[in-house]
Parts: C-alpha cells; sequence; structure tokens
C-alpha cells in the first residue's frame, strides 16, 4: 500500500464530510448520523491504513502542489509539506479510533439536543484540525490547524448554550486558548523573520547554523502557548470548567485527543525536530519537568476532593497531562541516554493509553449523565446495582488510570517511573505521590459506585446500544493492550521514540537527499 | 516439550500447591483455634473443624441482599483466584512456580488486591456495617503497607548486592539470606525488621490489636456481615489461604532454611521436603503472631491502630531499612 497516495484522504474525507453536512442533513436526522458515522468510519479506515503504511515502510513526505517541495532551481522547500513519521502516524491512528467512537456515541447521548448539524459538523471538523496537526510538517499549516481545531473545540464546549455553564466555560476556554493561541502565532512569525522559511524540516536546519536569540523568544512563545493548550498548571482553570461543561461525547474527545495533539505532540514536535539541534535540551528538558511535576501533583490532588464526576476526570487528565511532559521533559533532559528513550517511549505510550482511558470514562460519564441528570457523585450512590455494565467498564477504566498490572495503564505508567527513577529519584517519588492521589480519587467514585444504592438511581438503566458499544470496544481495548504491554512498548513505542529523536532522520525525510 | 515444562509442569504445580496450601491453611485455623481455647482453659473443638465449617458453609443456601449489586457475588471468587494466583508467586521452602525479575511487587500488589476485593465485594452489599469495615480495611490497608514495602525492598535490595542471578524476586531469599550479611549493624536492623513483618503479619490477618474491619462484637462481622452460605466460605478460605502466604513471605525472608540438603534429596521429593519443613515454619511463626497475640491482647480503636502502625512500626521499618542499608551506603 502507498502510504503517499492515500494521506491526503485523511483531510480530503473529513473536509468533505464536515462541508456536505448541512446538505445532507437536508435529508433528516437518520442521514445526518448516518453519514457522520460513515464519514469518521472511512477516516478511521485511512487512518489506519496510513498508520500500517508508515510502520512498514518509514516515514511519507507529501508534497501540496507538485512532486517534491522544492521548487525551480530553488535548494529550499517552497511547499506546503506534511510530513508524517511513525509518533504522526501513532496519533493519527488514536485520533481516527477515538472520535469514530466519539461519533458513534453521540447518535444516543445527543438525541435530545437540538442543531445537531453544526454539531456534527463541528465534531468533524474538530477531527479534521487534530489530523491536520499531526501530519503537517509546515509550521504556518500547523497554526491553521491547530487554530481550526481549537475553535471547532470552543464551539462545541459552548455547544449547549441554554446552560449556564456550558457558555460560561466556553468564554473561558475561548479567551483563554486565543492567548495562547496567538503566542504561537507570534513565535511562528519570530520565526518566519529571522530564517524566512516556514517548513519545520527545513527551518530545523537554518536554526543549526545561526541559532539566535530570537528563536529562543519564539520558542519561550511555544512552550508557553503549547502548555496553555495541553492544559499544564498552572494554566489548567479552563480545562476544569472546559471538560465537565461540553457534552461528554466533546469532553471525551477534548480530554483524550486535544489536549495532547494541541499541545503534547506538537510540543514534542516543535521541541525535537524543530529544536533538536540548535537549543539545550537539558535546559528545556528541565522547564518542561518543572511544569510536569506541578501539574502531575496539583492535577491528581484537586481530582480527589471534586464531587462533580466530569470535574474529577477532567482534573484527573490533567494530573495524567503531568505524566506525559515528565516523561516529554526527561526525555529531553536526559537526550541520548537509555533513560531518555524509555521516557519518551512511555510518554508516547502513556498517550495512546490515556486517550483510550479517558476517552471511556467521559463516555461512561455521559451515560450516567443521560440516565440520571446529575453529575454530583454524592447522588450516585449504588449506581452498579442498576447500571452493572456501566461501572464494570468504568472499573476497568479506573484500574487501567491507577495503573493495575493486567490493563495497560501499567507499562505506560512503568516506563515512566522507571525512567524517572534512574534519572532523578525525586521525580519518581513526585509520580508516585501523584499516583497515590490518583488512586485515592478513583477509589472514593468506586466506593460511591458500589455502595448502597440511592432513591435516585434505582430508576437508571444501561445506556442503549449505540452508547453502550463505543464503551465496550474501549474497554475491550484496553484489556487487549494491557495483556501485551511489552511486546507493544517494543515494536511501536521504542521505535516512535527513536523517531523522535532522530532529528536527522526527519529533515532528511523532508530533502529527499536534495 | 517446551509446552509441557512452561505452561503443564507450572499449571501441575500450581494445583498442587493450592490443594495443599488450602488444606493446610484450614487445619492450621483448627490447631489455631484449639491453643488458643487451651491457653483459655477450654477444650475447643477438633483440629478438622474449619474444613467441617467450609463444608456446611458451603451445602448452605446464600442469601443475598437485595440492595446488593452484581460486585457482592463476583468478590468472593475475584478474591479467592487472586489468592490462588499469588500462591504462584509465593516462596514456599523453594522458589516460586513463576519466580522472575521483580516479581516482588507482583506479589505486593496481588497480596492487598486479595483486601482490595474484599472491600469492593463488602461494599456492594448496602449494607452500612460493611460499609464501616470497609473503611476501616482501607484505613488499615493504607497504613501497613509502607512500612513492609520499604522493609522488604530493603532486604531485597540488600540481598542483591551480595550477587543474586534475579534481582527483586522472591526466589532470591532462598540464595543468600539477611543473616548471611554478618555485621552486627545488620543483625540488629534485621532483628528490628523481624519486629516490623511480625507487626505486618498480624494486621494483615487482622489479629489481636488488628481485628478491627471485621470486629465481631462491636460491627457485627463488618466486612463480611452480609455474606452467607457459598460466598462466605470462600471468603473464608481466601483468608485462610492469604494468612498461609503472608506467614510464607515472613518465613522465606527470615528463615529461609530447607532440609533436603540434610537428606541429600533432590528433584521433586526436596521439594516436598522443603514444603513441609516451610508449612512447620509457618505454623510456629503463626502460633507467635496469630495464636499468641490474640489470646492475650485485645482490639485496639482504628485510630490507634493506625497510629501505631505509622508511628511505631513504620519508624521501625525505617530505622531498620538504614542500618541493614548503612555499610553499603557508607
Amino acid at each position: 500500500m502507498n502510504g503517499e497516495i492515500i494521506l491526503p484522504y485523511l483531510i480530503i474525507v473529513p473536509l468533505f464530510g464536515a462541508f456536505s453536512m448541512p446538505i445532507v442533513s437536508l435529508a433528516g436526522r437518520k442521514a445526518r448520523e448516518a453519514w457522520a458515522v460513515l464519514v469518521s468510519g472511512i477516516t478511521f479506515i485511512v487512518g489506519s491504513a496510513i498508520f500500517y503504511a508508515v510502520y512498514e515502510n518509514g516515514p511519507i513526505l507529501y508534497t501540496l502542489g507538485a512532486k517534491n517541495p522544492f521548487g525551480q532551481g530553488a535548494g529550499f522547500p517552497i511547499r506546503i509539506v506534511w510530513e508524517v513519521d511513525l509518533l504522526s502516524a501513532l496519533m493519527v491512528l488514536m485520533v481516527t479510533f477515538v472520535a469514530f467512537l466519539a461519533v458513534l456515541y453521540s447518535i444516543g447521548y445527543m438525541r435530545h439536543d437540538t442543531g445537531l448539524d453544526k454539531y456534527y459538523t463541528l465534531v468533524i471538523i474538530l477531527e479534521l484540525g487534530m489530523l491536520g496537526i499531526a501530519i503537517t510538517g509546515d509550521l504556518f499549516n500547523f497554526y491553521v490547524f491547530l487554530e481550526i481545531m481549537s475553535i471547532a473545540s470552543y464551539a462545541l464546549v459552548a455547544f449547549r448554550n441554554d446552560t449556564w455553564e456550558g457558555i460560561e466555560a466556553g468564554i473561558k476556554y475561548m479567551f483563554v486558548g486565543s492567548v495562547a493561541s496567538s503566542f504561537v502565532l507570534l513565535g511562528i512569525a519570530l520565526l518566519y523573520g529571522q530564517y524566512g522559511t516556514l517548513t519545520m524540516g527545513y527551518l530545523a536546519i537554518k536554526l543549526a547554523q545561526n541559532p539566535t536569540v530570537v528563536a529562543k523568544v519564539a520558542l519561550a512563545f511555544f512552550i508557553a502557548g503549547l502548555l496553555f493548550k495541553s492544559g499544564a498548571s498552572p494554566v489548567h482553570m479552563w480545562l476544569a470548567d472546559a471538560h465537565p461543561a461540553a457534552p461528554s461525547s466533546i469532553s471525551a474527545m477534548l480530554s483524550g485527543l486535544v489536549i495532547k495533539i494541541g499541545g503534547v505532540y506538537a510540543l514534542a514536535r516543535i521541541l525535537f525536530s524543530i529544536y533538536g539541534a540548535s537549543v539545550s535540551m537539558k535546559t528545556v528538558g528541565w522547564i518542561i519537568i518543572i511544569f510536569a511535576c506541578i501539574t502531575l501533583i496539583i492535577g491528581n490532588a484537586m481530582a480527589v476532593i471534586q464531587e462533580d464526576m466530569k470535574r474529577l476526570l477532567a482534573y484527573s487528565s490533567v494530573g495524567q497531562i503531568g505524566y506525559i511532559l515528565l516523561g516529554l521533559g526527561i526525555g529531553l533532559a536526559g537526550y541520548g541516554t537509555k533513560a531518555g528513550e524509555i521516557a519518551i517511549a512511555g510518554a508516547v505510550y502513556h498517550t495512546f493509553n490515556h486517550a483510550l482511558m479517558k476517552a471511556l470514562l467521559f463516555l461512561i460519564a455521559g451515560a450516567v449523565i443521560h440516565e440520571l441528570g446529575t453529575r454530583n457523585l454524592n447522588e450516585l450512590s449504588g449506581l452498579a446495582k442498576t447500571m452493572p455494565k456501566t461501572t464494570f467498564a468504568f472499573l476497568i477504566g479506573a484500574a487501567a488510570i491507577i495503573g493495575m498490572p493486567p490493563l495497560n495503564g501499567f507499562a505506560s505508567k512503568w516506563l515512566i517511573y522507571e525512567s524517572s527513577a534512574t534519572f532523578n529519584q525525586v521525580l519518581a517519588t513526585i509520580a508516585i505521590i501523584g499516583t497515590a492521589f490518583c488512586t485515592a480519587a478513583y477509589v472514593r467514585v468506586l466506593y460511591t459506585f458500589f455502595g448502597r444504592p440511592s432513591e435516585k438511581v434505582m430508576k437508571a438503566k444501561d445506556p442503549e446500544a449505540s452508547m453502550l458499544w463505543p464503551v465496550v470496544i474501549l474497554a475491550l481495548a484496553i484489556i487487549i493492550m494491557g495483556l501485551f504491554p511489552w511486546q507493544i512498548s517494543d515494536k511501536i513505542m521504542i521505535p516512535v521514540a527513536r523517531t523522535l529523536e532522530n532529528q536527522l532522520g526527519y529533515v532528511a525525510t523532508l530533502m529527499g537527499g536534495a | 516439550m517446551d509446552v509441557v515444562s512452561n505452561v503443564v509442569y507450572p499449571v501441575a504445580g500450581l494445583l498442587g500447591l493450592y490443594a495443599f496450601v488450602s488444606l493446610a491453611s484450614l487445619v492450621w485455623e483448627g490447631i489455631d483455634r484449639k491453643l488458643v481455647a487451651r491457653m483459655q482453659r477450654r477444650i475447643g473443638p477438633p483440629i478438622l473443624q474449619p474444613v467441617y465449617d467450609f463444608l456446611k458453609l458451603a451445602s448452605k443456601e446464600t442469601i443475598i441482599p437485595n440492595t446488593a449489586n452484581y460486585m457482592f457475588r463476583a468478590a468472593p471468587v475475584l478474591s479467592l483466584a487472586t489468592a490462588i494466583a499469588l500462591l504462584a508467586y509465593t516462596p514456599m521452602g523453594f522458589t516460586p512456580i513463576l519466580a522472575s525479575k521483580g516479581d516482588v511487587i507482583v506479589f505486593i500488589y496481588l497480596l492487598t488486591l486479595i483486601s482490595f476485593f474484599k472491600m469492593l465485594g463488602s461494599i456492594s452489599s448496602g449494607n452500612p456495617y460493611a460499609k464501616i469495615g470497609a473503611a476501616r480495611e482501607v484505613a488499615l490497608m493504607v497504613s501497613r503497607e509502607p512500612a513492609m514495602m520499604l522493609a522488604i525492598f530493603t532486604i531485597m535490595w540488600r540481598i542483591g548486592k551480595l550477587g543474586v542471578d534475579k534481582p527483586f524476586s522472591m526466589g532470591t531469599f532462598y540464595q543468600h539470606n539477611i543473616w548471611e550479611i554478618g555485621t552486627p549493624m545488620s543483625f540488629v536492623g534485621a532483628l528490628i525488621l523481624l519486629y516490623v513483618f511480625a507487626v505486618w503479619l498480624a494486621s494483615e490477618i487482622e489479629a489481636g490489636f488488628f481485628n478491627i474491619p471485621e470486629a465481631e462484637e462491636e460491627i457485627a462481622e463488618g466486612t463480611l456481615v452480609e455474606y452467607s452460605g457459598r460466598y462466605l466460605a470462600l471468603l473464608k478460605l481466601t483468608k485462610a489461604i492469604k494468612a498461609f502466604i503472608a506467614a510464607s513471605l515472613v518465613v522465606a525472608i527470615f528463615f529461609p532454611w530447607g532440609i533436603s540438603g540434610y537428606f541429600g534429596l533432590t528433584g521433586l521429593s526436596a521439594n516436598i521436603a522443603d514444603l513441609l519443613f516451610h508449612t512447620l515454619k509457618v505454623f510456629a511463626v503463626l502460633f507467635v503472631v496469630q495464636s499468641v497475640f490474640r489470646a492475650v491482647t485485645g482490639r485496639l480503636k482504628i485510630t490507634q491502630a493506625v497510629d501505631f502502625l505509622w508511628k511505631n512500626v513504620f519508624l521501625a521499618s525505617l530505622i531498620g531499612s538504614l542500618l541493614i542499608a548503612m555499610e553499603v551506603i557508607m
């Protein structure tokens, strides 16, 4: 299978699907839902095919508008390129998978809402933006996709505009997110002014040849903007409002995908592939590590005291982002060492795992809200009596996120613990403390769910098939991935870590030996 | 051939161990009850009483409260399954069946998972007494495990320094043991850790001071209040097996010597001889920690027990670990 031929369809399919949605909606509700599922399903197939192609044949370089990125007589890339290496391909797989399940879930979950043609359009646009971020090799193209993703998520957070909290969270998210985006744009403008190119790989060359103060200022803007987007402390406050207020299918995508693609992935790409050779990895790594430690503790500790189920999950997302950033930071600070490589592999692995787990947990939260109309944990006592399948899936998800051995969260967290313990014991201690808080938070929820059934809970039942199946599929994915942790780690995650560390390879793919 | 040595033998070994340990642990319970009865000038039940109890419970009707959810029925099975799985990692006079590098974490994990499942089952009954029992169980669990973990990791790390082929495996105790280090400081440290492990074992099997989550007279059997029939039988069996396993850990760390060497036995017969000798040692340890301790002391309050475990036992564990680690660090 030739990856370069199918790569454009990763953008074409959702773009066409989103733009045709208003027309398809004229045919009625069923057609609209079928169209949304079809479009995201095809995108998932394309995404899997691309992952397979990249895994088998190495990175794909795709130039828009010509055979290669170089103009006539020009020795440098002048066109927009898409560059898909193993990390991008893994992100593509993750995004298309979770987005497909979220769309499937929306059929049942969004049944009572109005304006669904806009909803499905926005969801697919959101997916499109994330896919674009993952595959692009051009810095401005990256910004455009980042904004597509962000604006779609602002609109989706505030989708239920008849509730006060939807509007409030939407406004908060929008203001904060716009500031963060403008930081990123400012960084790009500075780099463009200094180096005159926007292609990531070529920019890496120019940066290495002539590292300037401007580049460092731009880097500071990038880190600041992207930490905002990933919900790292101390700038996580928008997340704790936005994720609970959004419809649950959207929270699953926001928490599972948006904060990772728009935050962590972009950060990793910019730090490793663009700045890899031109700044002190150690310094940048320690900056990320410091934020990671704050995020770990604050996110997980705040999760313990929440009474709102979705807010608890949102804070837990912040905490888990802390682990991913910790892995990333150690990967930078320990660049070239064994610990560094394991840390990146752990971070990438945890990104993927957490996307599955948090999507699962948010979908379950959605099912509970759908059945009972409340998110207050104090009212949800004894839910296991009337929603057995849902609570069992929650048990799986919670155990996975804590990192219990037969599930997928164990291996990824283990890699992060192991690398942080070899890198610096204090960091390992902080990571363990974070997990202790995380365990407390989820055990508390389980304690509620399996307790004595309250009056309110007795009316509930397991959700319908279209809401149950995504939950079941995610739970199965978590269990199956948990059975082969080290195989996945050796065959996929370690190679991904090596690709990310190999900046020369990234540049060479772009320049194609030219 | 590979299948036979990698799958069939371990499974057969595990089944054999399971059969043996269930019997031995129930018999020990009978002996324990007999001994405590004699200490109180009573005749007490026959030695095989727990076996009769088990059979009787298993044959009785099982009552499920109507506030219970599916975990109420799943938890006893899951906790027994965990206990059986744990047998494959428990040192019983010889290297455990599934011993591998780092399996001490699996051991600790499965041992806590048994309590966790039991707790999950009891809160799933919907009974407030059970909920109180479960809350106490968690408090006790969180307080007792750090002291044990610190101690066991220190010991394994120190033994690893003596040169073993699988560091941090439960099999290392049979290659080197803690007394071999030989310096006075480590000897004192080991004695302190012996104290730590004895208290940990008492709290793990909830004897004496630590009979808190189930407190019969006070909160009507706590965690087990709603269980009856088959499920109660399973939980009682799990508890007995868990006591045997936890005591096995203490025996393996502090008294790992086997007898097969003296008789020149090899192969299976050596394993059986060591297993029997190990069982004797387990009984001896349990005699001190369970029978005597529960005969001569009463129950603490949960706050007192938590205080005791953190302020006394954890501190002792810290001191003992430092003493043992000292000559390597300095």
